[in-house]
Parts: structure tokens; C-alpha cells; sequence
């Protein structure tokens, strides 16, 4: 299980010089495609009788292969659990999540545990690296625990670090490490596996606006030169707007999505905000 | 409201709490347990044998529980520091949330009163049972039969343990009072761990570390067992002794300092290893905690050597007096008279606060032995009672014999004309452990005659020997060291020169059966020496010891006749024909007491050597137990990030046990191979009085240990999963 064809990063093409400015991705060549995700009339509640949250409300959406899409919304309005209902850390109440085809609601824990290795990356507000280890072995860690041998665990790792550009810090511990590169080595290591989908949650949320840059550009990167599909939920429009597609969430409901089209970041960038404006200015904090 | 605030969170901390309680109640259990002895021993009908057997040992153990309340203590103050400390965070919040710190204080000072309430009820709940079961195993351990069980309670056992248990609050009180009293604000800004504690060392320094402490280590076992132990307290040989154990423990401490980074790069070393599954995790956490953990794992280690070693030592010292005991009393009862010499009649004579000055008493040294048969008419039954009567052996006894033993140092001359470092030169041999006393020069053999040693065979109905005018042989019922000098002397010929008499050995070698002349637990005749009745008188020597050995006429271990000796008596001067006191009377014994004090020696060494050697290694597991649980819960992110990252919860768990395993095993490792080699060293210093046995009761005590220890392990590894079962199940977000 597990097996697509997605290319190895270690034999991946050279770094095309590409303004990221201007760099405009058509996500509809992808649409004939079969979903790489697909979320269906999903819903969670949280609590117990006289204490009841319903933090998403009947979400519906898909995801293309080599997508870069966005979430938004205020604090609150359900975007982390969303996140976490289609990573499957947590259980949805109802609906359906299908991954590649598979529906992961359905999937007992041990099967769960396994797809979530082989075909899912993470990257969370704080970077969630083990601090015991050094980047190097935060990197390693998704490949040796699926046992992969030791010779291409490292050959991958310095692969993956090249392109990040993180190669310096591969044998510091993350408590030697700014913000910025624990981030970006989080990333690394939801690269590394080369999964179905890499999720971030508010992965910029902590980094101030230069290592914010930083980290975004290395998201299109593994997005452009590994055809990584990339969920990120945010809350901050200038992150959004790195995006090819936002969806906007307002109390568990998608309120409306947002296309970038051909359009360059700064328009995008724009429309977003007009967007944010018109929901009410409860996002308008997060500039 | 403080009230429930309290009990709230002694349920919310409660795995923290639990290890605490568990050990608290362990220690109330144990204490209570123990210190119920003297009732035990009555029960289990020891005091029938031994009178005041019980008080005895009460005695010791109420002792030996204040010491090791005092550890029990320690450990306790310890466990709670680690509570404490992974709770400043809280209270400061209460300081936030505007309690007073008097508040906060009471709050705090409930919880441990609700913790050690519990510990007492559940303790004392458990030792009741424990010390009923006890009974048993105390009736096993003296060899006796159980009178009349009954249920009991001891209240000053409860007295006791209630008394330590108080002691032991108060401490943990005024420790936990200071933690409030420096809890601030602050603490809440520098929230959660510090990361100073997962800063690893250099590897390669930890590396270099562990090599020098294994270095140290091997330094000083080789010093020990070339130097042995310093039993004659000699300066240089106890300065030595003192450097290797400072060696030992310096060694020990680096060993365990440097053990993780040991094993990191170790590991590193085997790339194939390190870069899969959770190994390089499971090792860089064993790292991190290592700055920590180290020296209280170097504790560890030493403390459980201590107990291996002193709890070995003990029981094998019972089983050596077990297996001797049968040799040591070939008759129904024994008694001596030691004679004065003529130095100590003299002094005495001068001396008017002993001798009584004018019309006073007059000592001697005797020219001839007494006649112990006769003298011991001399003593009085039940002495000042109405029904007083003299001492009459003679009807009880049926066979006996009399041996009559000289001093080696002729009257006159003041060294004596052979010792047993005269024969160890003359085979060439080191002095054997333990007798290498500064006066060993002036300790002369005992001699007795050819003719005489004779007459004790035949009593014994052992084959007499042919003794030539020119012929001597040695006695001795000591261990093996001390045998092995008299065996090579009489083997090798060794010519022994009496004042002119040149004499030759007629056996090769001794017979340590036929060299008994009281009954005795252990070996007491360290070295006779048969000479020619011709020889002997010539040589002119001093009346030294006479024994007198008694079969009764009764039957051998009559009832009756143990009777009539144990009957109190008043024990006469020795005295001469001319009436001087020539002597005093010395040790007397019969079989059936010897075994017996043999039974309740065994009894109480084991006890003892139970007693602190589980408590003991209930501390260590106790410790190392709350260390892990902390360390895991400290590292409930890094299993969570783990599982996010699709590690499976066993995979997880199998990298928390071996964590775990490295952790419980290595300070056992250490503090059995330090035992080892230390014992193998005090095996020469017991086998003077007979040979080591591992006995039954040592493994059966090591078993008892192994369960107790592995109980805790086993403890903490389940605790742990739970823990982790909980840090995964924590949602990331929110
Ligand atoms: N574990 C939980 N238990 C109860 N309610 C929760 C839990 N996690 C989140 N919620 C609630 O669900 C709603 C959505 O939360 P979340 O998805 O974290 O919002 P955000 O968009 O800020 O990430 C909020 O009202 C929050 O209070
Ligand atoms: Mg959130």
C-alpha cells in the first residue's frame, strides 16, 4: 500500500529559477484527475449532552494532486479541526474522508497508524520536532520508523535538506535552531516520505514576516519540484495568498473558496483581503 | 473549599501521588511488618527455646528501623521533590489567581496529610496480614513448630511505625512548605521544561568518560583481590583499602555518567542499527536524561551491592555454622577451666581490690590440671534458695574424659616455642586471612600429651595413635585457611624443634573431626600440637586449659540431663589443692543448646540480613521508578509527535521499555559484578571457619529481592504506557 508514483525526491529535477511573484500554477490541470482528497459532508461535535460544540458543520471539498490549497477563517471557526478530522488525528463525528480512494473514517487503528506514515505529512504552529534529536534524525525519523535502510534514510535526508536549503543546521538540535529553520526542517520531514498530502497547521503562525517568507517559498517549492499536495490552514492572508485555491470557513461551514487562477500573488493577495473584508473583519486581525 | 481544592488535585496529580503512596505504604507494610517480631517469635515458638530470644531481636530491629526510617525518609523527601517540582507551575497560578501563599501552603500541606493517611491505613491494613504470614516464615527460619497461632496486633509495632511515619511527614511537610514558599510568578513565565536538560554532552567526552570509569572500575577489583580485605586494620593496608574504594565509587559514578554517550556512539558506530525504527530515539532519550539520572543510578548501583553483598555475607555465615555444627558438638555437653599463668596470679595477688588484700583470697598458677569431674562438686544449684545443693555431674554423666592442655610457653621463658607463624615460614605460606595480627609472634599452640589425646580417641571410639618418641601431629577444627597451613606442615615432614627435642609428624594430615574439645558452633581449637608424654614433661610447660567432654549416662540429648544443667547455678572458684584459685570456668555447653542458639543465630542473621536488604532495594526500585515516570511524562510531546507521525503505540512502547530495561538493568549489572568480586574476597575471611555455602535461603532471598525489584519495573513500565497512551491521545491543536 502506499506506492504511487509520485517521484523520489533524491532523483528529482534541478531547481528551476522561478520568481515565486509570478510564478502562477494552473491547479485545473489537474482537475481531470481523480481527487487526491476528497472530503465529504463531514461533521464533528465535541462534548457531551448540556455541553455541545459543533465545530464543523457538513464540509464538503476535494483536493486535486500537486494542489496548494488554503483554509481560512477566524480564530475558532473550526479550521484545526478540520485539519486534524482529514489528517486523522481526530475522529469525525460523521461524513466521509477518502484518501487516494480510501475512505481513512472507516480505518481501524492499526491501519490508520500506518496510512497516516505512508501517506501523510505534518507541520504544525510549533514545529513539533522531537528535541532530544538533531535535525538530521527529526528528518530520518518518518523513514527509519517505516524501516526504510539506513543508506537511503541519509541519502534522502541530505536530498531533501539540499532543496530546503537547511543543509547547515542538519546536526544541530532544534533548540540551536531559529523559528524559521525548525519550521523549515519540519517541513523537510513531512517532505521526506513523499506523502499523498502535506498538512500545515498556521505553520507561519510563530515566524516573524522574513523566515514567514522564507518557509511559504519552501512550501512552493516542494509543491512545484515535488508535485507535493499541500493542505495549509492559516489565518493570515498574505500565507493564503501563496496558495492556488483558499477556502474560507466560517462557524464549521465552508463559506466560500477563492481561485487564484492566472492571477499573480499580489492580486491574489488582494482579492483575499477583499474577501476577509467582507466576512465581516474577523479575519482582518490576522494581517 | 481548601479541602476539596486539595483532594482535587491529590485525584488529578494521582499518577504522580501514586508511585509516592505505593513506596510510603511499602515502608508502612515492611516496618510494621518487622517490628511485630518479638510477638512473632513468641508465636512461633522461638522464646520456648531461646528466653528473651524476642526481646533481642525486637531490640535490634526497632533499632534498625529508625536507620532505615531515616533512608525510608530520604527516598520519601526525594519521590516528593520530583512531584513538587513538576508542580511549581501550578502553584504559582494560584498566586496569579490571588491566593495568599499561607493559602497555598494549607492546600499543599492537606494533600500530603490525605497521601500519608492513606499510606497508613493501606500499610498498616497490609502489614497485619504480612506479619500473620510472617509468623510462618519466622517459624522456618529459627526451625521451630508454631505453638498457637493466633491473630494478633502489636501496639508498640503500630506505635512504631506511626512514630517514623509522623517523622517522615513532617520532613516531606517542611520540604514541600519550602517549594510554596519559593514558588513565584516567575515560574509561570518559564513555563515547562527547561531545555538545559535535554542540552546533550559532546558524545565523545561521554564516551572517554565511560572508558575511565570502567578503567577505574577494573583498577580497583584487580587492587582488591591482590590486596584482599584489611582485617588487621594495619594503616597502610587500611589507607590501601580506603584508596581502592574511593576508586571503586569514582569509577562507578564515571561509568554511569558516561554510559549514555557510550552507548550513543556505540550505536552510531552500527549505522544499519541506529537509523532504524525508534532506536536512534530510544537512545538519544536514554542521553537526555542522563545529566539527571546518572549519579543516582551510581547510588544505585552501589547501594544494591551493599545489600547483595552484606545479605550473601550474612546467610552464608548462618550455613557455615549450619554445616560445622555437627562436627563442632560430638558430645552431650562440655565444659573447661582456664588456668591462670603465673603473670596474672601475681598482678592479682598485688592488686588488693581483686585479691581482697589481707585475709582475702589467693591466686595461683597451678603446678598440675584439676580434676574437672570432682571440681565442678564445687559449684552450687539454685544458690541462695532454700533447696541450694552442690553441682553433681557425676550423676548424669556416664563416659568422660578429661584433656588437659598446656601452654606453649614454658614456665620461666617468654616466647613460645612454636606459633603458627613459625609454621607458616616453615612451609613457605602467607598467614591466612584474618589471622594476621600484630601479636600473632607471641601466640603460641596449646600442647597436650601423647597419652592424653589418646585417651579422648578412644572416648570419642576413634583408633588411637602410635605415638614414637620422636613424633608429633596437629589439631585443628578451624576452616580450610587455617587447615591448609597444619595439612602442608604435616605432609612436607616439617621437623618441629621443642627446647632440644627434634620431633617428626605421624599423620599428613589433620584430622579436624578428632580436634574437637568443646561443643561449638564453629571451629574453636585454632591449632594444638600432640607431643610424646616424655617430651611434654620434660619441656616443663604451664597448665594452660582443661576440657572436660561428657556423654550422659542417660542417652545422648536426654531431656533430663540438659535439665539439670540448664538449672541455675552459681560457679565456684578453681582452686588447688593448697587452696588458691588456680583458674576460672570457661565456656560449658551441651548439644541440644548449641543447636539451638545455632537455629536462632541462623534466624536472626537471615532476618537482619532480609530485613535491610529489602528495604533497601525497595528504595533503589523506588527511586528509579519515580525518576522514569517523570522522564516519560516529561517526554509526552515527543511520544505524541511520534504517533502523529504514524508510529504505531507499540513501537512507541517497545522504545519506552528499552529505555526502561537500560535503566533498571544496568545499576543490577554494576552491583552484582561489584558483589562478586568483594565477595569472592570475604569468601576467604568465612571459609576460616569452614567454607562458603550459597546456601537455599540465599537464592530464595535473591528470589525475593528479583520479584520485589522486577515488580517495580514492571510497575513502571506499565505506568509508563500509560502515560503515553495519554500524551498521545492529547489533541495537538486547540
Ligand atoms: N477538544 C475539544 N473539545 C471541545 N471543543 C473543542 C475542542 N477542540 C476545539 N473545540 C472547539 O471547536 C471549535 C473550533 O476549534 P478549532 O478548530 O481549534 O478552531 P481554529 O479555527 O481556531 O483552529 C472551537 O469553538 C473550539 O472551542
Ligand atoms: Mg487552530
Amino acid at each position: 500500500m502506499g506506492k504511487h508514483s509520485a517521484p523520489n525526491p533524491q532523483v528529482a529535477a534541478p531547481v528551476a529559477p522561478t520568481a515565486p511573484a509570478t510564478f502562477a500554477h494552473a491547479g485545473g490541470a489537474a482537475a481531470a484527475q481523480q481527487p487526491v482528497l476528497d472530503v465529504r459532508h463531514i461533521e464533528k461535535v465535541y462534548g457531551s449532552r448540556n455541553n455541545v460544540t459543533r465545530a464543523l458543520a457538513d464540509v464538503s471539498f476535494t483536493v486535486m494532486r500537486g494542489e496548494f490549497v488554503g483554509i481560512m477563517g477566524a480564530s475558532g471557526s473550526g479550521k484545526s479541526t478540520l485539519l486534524n478530522c482529514v489528517s486523522t488525528i481526530d475522529a469525525v463525528t460523521s461524513g466521509n474522508v477518502l484518501v487516494n480512494g480510501a475512505d481513512v473514517t472507516a480505518m481501524k487503528s492499526a491501519k490508520l497508524t500506518r496510512f497516516r506514515r505512508e501517506q501523510l505529512g505534518f507541520i504544525f504552529q510549533d514545529s513539533n520536532l522531537l528535541d532530544t534529536l538533531t535535525a538530521r534524525e527529526n528528518i530520518a525519523l518518518p523513514l527509519t520508523i517505516s524501516r526504510v535502510p539506513a543508506r537511503e534514510v541519509l541519502m534522502r535526508v541530505e536530498a531533501v535538506a539540499q532543496r530546503l536549503s537547511i543543509k547547515e543546521v542538519l546536526d544541530k538540535y532544534p533548540y540551536q535552531m531559529s523559528g524559521g529553520q525548525q519550521q523549515r526542517v519540519a517541513a523537510a520531514r513531512a517532505l521526506v516520505t513523499d506523502p499523498a498530502i502535506i498538512m500545515a497547521d498556521e505553520p507561519t503562525g510563530a515566524l516573524d514576516s522574513k523566515n514567514a517568507r522564507l518557509l511559504l517559498e519552501c512550501f512552493e517549492t516542494m509543491n512545484r519540484d515535488y508535485q507535493a499536495t499541500v493542505l495549509m490552514v492559516t489565518h493570515d492572508s498574505f500565507a493564503a495568498s501563496y496558495t492556488h485555491r483558499v477556502l474560507f470557513i466560517r462557524d464549521g461551514r465552508i463559506f466560500t473558496e477563492l481561485r487564484r487562477g492566472t492571477s499573480t500573488r499580489q492580486e491574489f493577495f488582494e482579492r483575499i483581503m477583499e474577501v476577509v473584508a467582507m466576512m465581516g473583519g474577523e479575519g482582518s486581525d490576522a494581517l | 473549599m481548601l479541602f476539596k481544592l486539595a483532594w482535587g488535585n491529590v485525584r488529578r496529580a494521582g499518577r504522580d501521588y501514586l508511585v509516592y503512596l505505593l513506596t510510603l505504604t511499602l515502608a508502612v507494610t515492611v516496618f510494621y511488618a518487622f517490628n511485630t517480631i518479638s510477638v512473632q517469635v513468641d508465636i512461633a515458638g522461638v522464646g520456648a527455646q531461646n528466653p528473651g530470644m524476642g526481646e533481642t531481636l525486637g531490640g535490634i530491629i526497632s533499632g534498625l528501623t529508625v536507620f532505615l526510617a531515616f533512608v525510608m525518609g530520604f527516598l520519601m523527601v526525594y519521590a516528593n521533590n520530583f512531584i513538587m517540582k513538576r508542580r511549581k507551575k501550578e502553584f504559582g497560578l494560584y498566586q496569579v489567581l490571588g491566593m495568599s501563599r499561607g493559602q497555598v501552603a494549607r492546600v499543599m500541606t492537606l494533600e500530603t496529610v490525605f497521601v500519608s493517611l492513606a499510606a497508613l491505613v493501606l500499610g498498616v491494613a497490609l502489614g497485619l496480614v504480612l506479619s500473620q504470614l510472617m509468623v510462618f516464615f519466622t517459624a522456618s527460619l529459627f526451625k521451630t513448630q508454631i505453638s498457637n497461632f493466633r491473630f494478633f496486633i502489636s501496639p508498640s509495632a503500630l506505635f512504631m511505625t506511626v512514630g517514623c511515619l509522623v517523622a517522615i511527614f513532617l520532613v516531606t511537610l517542611v520540604f514541600n512548605l519550602r517549594v510554596v514558599a519559593r514558588a513565584r510568578v516567575i515560574d509561570l513565565m518559564s513555563a515547562g521544561r527547561q531545555n538545559e536538560t535535554i542540552k546533550a554532552r559532546n558524545p565523545w567526552v561521554s564516551a572517554a568518560i565511560f572508558v575511565l570509569g570502567l578503567a577505574a572500575i577494573i583498577v580497583a577489583y584487580v587492587r582488591l583481590l591482590h590486596d584482599g580485605l584489611p582485617y588487621d586494620g594495619q594503616p597502610e593496608a587500611m589507607q590501601a583499602f580506603l584508596i581502592t574504594t574511593l576508586i571503586v565509587v569514582v569509577g562507578t559514578i564515571l561509568f554511569f555518567f558516561g554510559l549514555s554517550g557510550f552507548l550513543l556512539k556505540a550505536l552510531q558506530g552500527a549505522r544499519g542499527l541506529y537509523w532504524r525504527g525508534l532506536n536512534m530515539v530510544t537512545i538519544r532519550q536514554l542521553a537526555a536524561k542522563v545529566n539527571t539520572v546518572s549519579f543516582s543510578m551510581a547510588i544505585i548501583a552501589m547501594i544494591l551491592f551493599l545489600a547483595i553483598t552484606s545479605v550473601t555475607t550474612g546467610m552464608s555465615l548462618a550455613s557455615v555454622m549450619n554445616s560445622t555444627v555437627e562436627r563442632g558438638t560430638p558430645v552431650d555437653y562440655t565444659t573447661s577451666v582456664m588456668y591462670y599463668s603465673q603473670a596474672i596470679a601475681d598482678e592479682w595477688n598485688a592488686d588488693p581490690t581483686i585479691s581482697g588484700g589481707e585475709g582475702g583470697v589467693t591466686f595461683a598458677a597451678p603446678t598440675e590440671p584439676v580434676d574437672l569431674m570432682a571440681m565442678s562438686a564445687n559449684q552450687t544449684l539454685n544458690a541462695d534458695t532454700p533447696d541450694a545443693q552442690p553441682f553433681d555431674l557425676a550423676s548424669i554423666a556416664g563416659s568422660y574424659v578429661q584433656v588437659d592442655a598446656y601452654d606453649s610457653t614454658p614456665r620461666g621463658a617468654s616466647k613460645p616455642l612454636v606459633t603458627l607463624k613459625d609454621l607458616c615460614d616453615a612451609v613457605d605460606m602467607p598467614l591466612p586471612a584474618g589471622t594476621e595480627s600484630s601479636d600473632v609472634d607471641s601466640l603460641g599452640l596449646q600442647v597436650i600429651s601423647a597419652s592424653n589425646y589418646n585417651d579422648y580417641l578412644a572416648f570419642r571410639g576413634m583408633e588411637t595413635l602410635d605415638m614414637p618418641a620422636d613424633g608429633y601431629t596437629l589439631l585443628s577444627d578451624m576452616g580450610e585457611t587455617v587447615n591448609r597451613v597444619y595439612d602442608a606442615v604435616l605432609k612436607q615432614g616439617v621437623e618441629l624443634d621443642l627446647g632440644g627435642f627434634k620431633l617428626h609428624p605421624v599423620q599428613d594430615h589433620v584430622n579436624a573431626d578428632a580436634s574437637v574439645f568443646v561443643n561449638s558452633m564453629m571451629g574453636m581449637n585454632s591449632g594444638t600440637l600432640v607431643v610424646p608424654d616424655a617430651v611434654l614433661a620434660a619441656l616443663d610447660l604451664p597448665p594452660y586449659t582443661s576440657y572436660l567432654l561428657v556423654n550422659y549416662a542417660a542417652g545422648a540429648n536426654d531431656p533430663e540431663s540438659d535439665a539439670y544443667i540448664a538449672a541455675p547455678r552459681r560457679y565456684n572458684d578453681v582452686i588447688d589443692a593448697a587452696g588458691n584459685i588456680v583458674g576460672g570456668w570457661g565456656a560449658e555447653a551441651t548439644r541440644s543448646t548449641t543447636y539451638e542458639s545455632v537455629n536462632s543465630m541462623n534466624g536472626l542473621i537471615s532476618y537482619l540480613a532480609i530485613y535491610i536488604g529489602f528495604v533497601l532495594v525497595v528504595a533503589c526500585a523506588a527511586i528509579l521508578t519515580i525518576q522514569q515516570l517523570s522522564g516519560v511524562s516529561d517526554a509526552g510531546k515527543n511520544y505524541r509527535i511520534l504517533s502523529e507521525l504514524g508510529t504505531s503505540t507499540r513501537q512507541i512502547s517497545h522504545s519506552v521499555l528499552s529505555q526502561q530495561t537500560i535503566f533498571f538493568i544496568f545499576p543490577v549489572v554494576v552491583g552484582i559484578a561489584h558483589s562478586v568480586v568483594a565477595l569472592s574476597v570475604i569468601v576467604d575471611l568465612i571459609e576460616l571457619f569452614g567454607g562458603l555455602t550459597i546456601a537455599g535461603m540465599v537464592s530464595f532471598t535473591a528470589l525475593i529481592f528479583l520479584i520485589s525489584y522486577g515488580g517495580y519495573f514492571c510497575v513502571t513500565y506499565l505506568m509508563s504506557k500509560g502515560i503515553v497512551r495519554d500524551a498521545i491521545r492529547a489533541r495537538h491543536a486547540a
